[in-house]
C-alpha cells in the first residue's frame, strides 16, 4: 500500500465533514469563516460556542435548508435526523401522526409507518399517549415526540439544535440519559449543539468549541469517559476538571 | 459588583396577604354568564316600551306592541309559512352566494400566501373592493344583469368575499416555520407543505372568516332584495310588501326572522369551530 491510496481511503469513516466552511448570508452577516470539522462515523460530538456565533447555521448548511457561501460539505443527507430547539409538532396532529410525517413526506406505507411509529414511540417512552394533542403534553413529552419523529427515519447522522435548552435541569438530565441509550442502540453519528457545557461533556466523544462570530473553531477536546455514563459521572472530579477546561475556553472565546 | 457592601433594604411599606378563592363554580359561572345579558335586554325592552308611549297615537304603528306582534304576526299560521317559505329562499340566496365567494376567496388567499407578488398586486384591490358601499352599487348590477337569482348570488358574493382570504392569508403567514422546514427537510413541495401544514394550521382563523362571511352571507341575502321585488322572493321581499301593505307587525316579524337566522347561522359555525379545533388549537378552547 502506497502513501497516495492511505491518504484517498482513511482507516476511519467519515460521516460528516467541513472543509473551510464560510457562510455569509445575503444581508452581509458572516456567520462562519473556514469552519474545519470531521466527525467520524459513530462519533458523538458537541460543539458549545457564544451566542449568535454560527452553531445554528452549521446545522442548516449541513442539511441543505441553508446553503453555505464557502468551502465544502461532505454528507449524505439521505438519513438525516435533526431536532430543533422546539419540539415543533404538529399541534392539530396527535402523538401518533405527529411521529409519521417525516415517513408519511417519503412516502412509506401507512401500515408500516404505523408500525415503525409505535416502535419509536414505545422506545422514547411514549407508550400510552399515542391519541394525545401535543398541548396536553408537557415539554420534555414533546420533546420525546420530536425525537421518535426523527428516530423513524433511523438516521445516520444526528443533528441537534439544543434540543433540551427549553427544559428544567431534571428532566433534561433524564432525557441525556434516555439520549445516550438511543445512541448506543442505534449507533448514529451524532453533532450536538448546547449552550450547556456539563451537557456537552456529559453526551459527547469530542466538544467543540466555537469563537465568537463569524465563527470558527478555536478548541476541540476528547472526552475520555467510558460508555454507558451514568448520573454519578457528573460529579466524578476529571469530570469537573474538563467541564471547567471547556469553560475557560469558551470565556476566552467571549472575549474574542 | 461589590457583593459586600449590599445589605438588606428596610422595607418601610407594609404589606400582608389578602386572601385568594378559587373560581366560582358551575353554578355561578352560569349565572354571572346568562343575567348580565339577561337585565341589558330587558332594559331594552323597557327602553323600546318607554319610547313606544311617548308616540303620538297616530305613528305608534311604527313601533308594534309585543301583543300587537304576537296576533298580527307570530299567532297566524299564514305568517308563519310565508316567514319559513320566504326563510329558505333567503338562506338558498345566502348559501349560493358562499358557494361563490368562499371557494374564489380560499383560491385567491392560496395564490397571495404561494405568490408575494399576487398579494402585492391583490391585496389592495380586496382592500378597495370592501369599501364600496355594496348598497350603492346594486342598481349597477341590476341593469347588468337584471332581476333574477345571479345578481342576487352576485350580491351575497360580494358582502361576503372580503373575509375568507384575507383570514387565509392571515392564517398561512402565521405558520410555524419549523414545521416547513421538516417537510423541507424532506424535499417536499409546496402543494404538499399546503396541504398538511398550511391548511390545517390556518384552518381555525379561516373557521373564523367563515363565521363572518357566512353570518353576512344573510345579511347580504336580505339586503339584495330590497332592490328586487319581482316573483316570489325571500324575507326581503316580505319587509318591503308588508311595509306597502302597512302590515308593519309583519315587517317586524321578517326583520326578526333574518337576525334569527344571522344569529343562528353564527352561532352554528361557533359550535362546530370548537367541536373541530377546541381539541388542539389554544384559543378555540375556552368560548368567548
Ligand atoms: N437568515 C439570516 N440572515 C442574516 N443573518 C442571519 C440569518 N440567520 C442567522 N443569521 C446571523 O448569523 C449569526 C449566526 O446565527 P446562528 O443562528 O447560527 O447562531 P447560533 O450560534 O445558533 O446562536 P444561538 O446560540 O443564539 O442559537 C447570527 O449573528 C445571526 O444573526
Ligand atoms: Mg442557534
Amino acid at each position: 500500500m502506497n502513501a497516495l491510496v492511505e491518504q484517498s481511503e482513511p482507516s476511519v469513516e467519515i460521516a460528516l465533514q467541513f472543509d473551510a466552511v464560510s457562510m455569509e448570508f445575503p444581508d452581509g452577516t458572516i456567520a462562519l469563516d473556514e469552519v474545519d470539522l470531521t466527525v467520524e462515523r459513530g462519533e458523538f460530538v458537541s460543539v458549545v460556542g457564544p451566542s449568535g456565533c454560527g452553531k445554528s447555521t452549521l446545522l442548516k448548511l449541513a442539511s441543505g435548508l441553508e446553503t453555505h457561501t464557502g468551502g465544502e460539505i461532505h454528507v449524505d443527507r439521505s438519513h438525516l435526523g435533526y431536532t430543533f430547539q422546539d419540539a415543533t409538532l404538529m399541534p392539530w396532529r396527535t402523538v401518533l401522526p405527529n411521529v409519521e410525517l417525516l415517513m408519511e413526506l417519503r412516502g412509506v406505507p401507512a401500515e408500516e409507518r404505523r408500525r415503525i411509529a409505535m416502535e419509536q414511540i414505545a422506545l422514547v417512552g411514549l407508550e400510552g399517549f399515542e391519541d394525545h394533542y401535543p398541548k396536553r403534553l408537557s415539554g420534555g413529552m414533546k420533546m420525546r415526540a420530536s425525537l421518535a419523529r426523527s428516530l423513524a427515519l433511523e438516521p445516520n447522522v444526528f443533528m441537534f439544535d439544543e434540543p433540551f435548552g427549553a427544559l428544567d435541569e431534571i428532566t433534561r438530565e433524564r432525557l441525556n440519559d434516555e439520549l445516550i441509550e438511543l445512541y448506543l442502540r442505534k449507533g448514529f453519528t451524532g453533532l450536538f449543539i448546547t449552550h450547556s457545557i456539563p451537557e456537552a461533556v456529559y453526551l459527547s466523544s469530542r466538544v467543540v468549541v466555537m469563537s465568537r462570530r463569524p465563527g470558527r473553531i478555536i478548541a476541540e477536546y476528547d472526552v475520555p469517559f467510558e460508555w454507558p455514563r451514568t448520573p454519578e459521572l457528573r460529579y466524578d472530579p476529571e469530570f469537573t476538571r474538563l467541564a471547567g477546561e471547556i469553560s475557560v475556553a469558551l470565556r476566552k472565546a467571549l472575549e474574542g | 459588583m461589590a457583593l459586600k457592601t449590599l445589605t438588606r433594604s428596610a422595607r418601610t411599606q407594609t404589606y400582608k396577604p389578602v386572601p385568594v378563592t378559587p373560581p366560582p363554580g358551575p353554578v355561578k359561572r352560569f349565572v354571572s354568564a346568562v343575567v348580565p345579558p339577561v337585565i341589558m335586554g330587558l332594559l331594552l325592552i323597557g327602553l323600546y316600551a318607554w319610547v313606544r308611549s311617548q308616540l303620538p297615537p297616530h305613528r305608534l304603528f311604527l313601533m308594534p306592541s309585543a301583543q300587537g306582534l304576537w296576533e298580527q304576526a307570530f299567532s297566524k299560521p299564514e305568517v308563519l309559512q310565508e316567514l319559513w317559505e320566504r326563510s329558505l329562499v333567503t338562506i338558498s340566496i345566502a348559501v349560493c352566494g358562499l358557494a361563490v365567494s368562499i371557494p374564489l376567496g380560499m383560491a385567491i388567499g392560496i395564490v397571495m400566501f404561494r405568490f408575494h407578488v399576487m398579494e402585492r398586486a391583490v391585496f389592495p384591490y380586496l382592500v378597495a373592493l370592501q369599501s364600496i358601499p355594496i348598497l350603492a352599487i346594486i342598481p349597477l348590477i341590476q341593469s347588468a344583469l337584471g332581476f333574477g337569482f345571479l345578481p342576487k348570488v352576485l350580491i351575497v358574493a360580494l358582502f361576503t368575499f372580503f373575509a375568507v382570504p384575507t383570514t387565509l392569508l392571515l392564517g398561512l403567514k402565521s405558520q410555524d416555520p419549523g414545521i416547513l422546514n421538516l417537510f423541507r427537510l424532506q424535499g417536499a413541495g409546496w402543494r404538499k407543505m399546503l396541504w398538511k401544514a398550511g391548511l390545517p394550521s390556518a384552518a381555525p382563523a379561516l373557521f373564523a372568516g367563515f363565521r363572518i362571511s357566512t353570518s353576512m352571507a344573510i345579511i347580504g341575502a336580505v339586503t339584495s332584495e330590497l332592490f328586487f321585488l319581482a316573483g316570489k322572493g325571500g324575507l326581503g321581499q316580505m319587509l318591503i310588501n308588508a311595509k306597502t301593505e302597512f302590515k308593519y307587525e309583519q315587517m317586524y316579524a321578517a326583520l326578526i326572522a333574518s337576525s334569527a337566522l344571522s344569529i343562528g347561522i353564527f352561532l352554528i359555525f361557533t359550535w362546530v369551530g370548537n367541536l373541530l379545533f377546541s381539541s388542539w388549537h389554544e384559543s378555540a378552547s375556552r368560548r368567548g
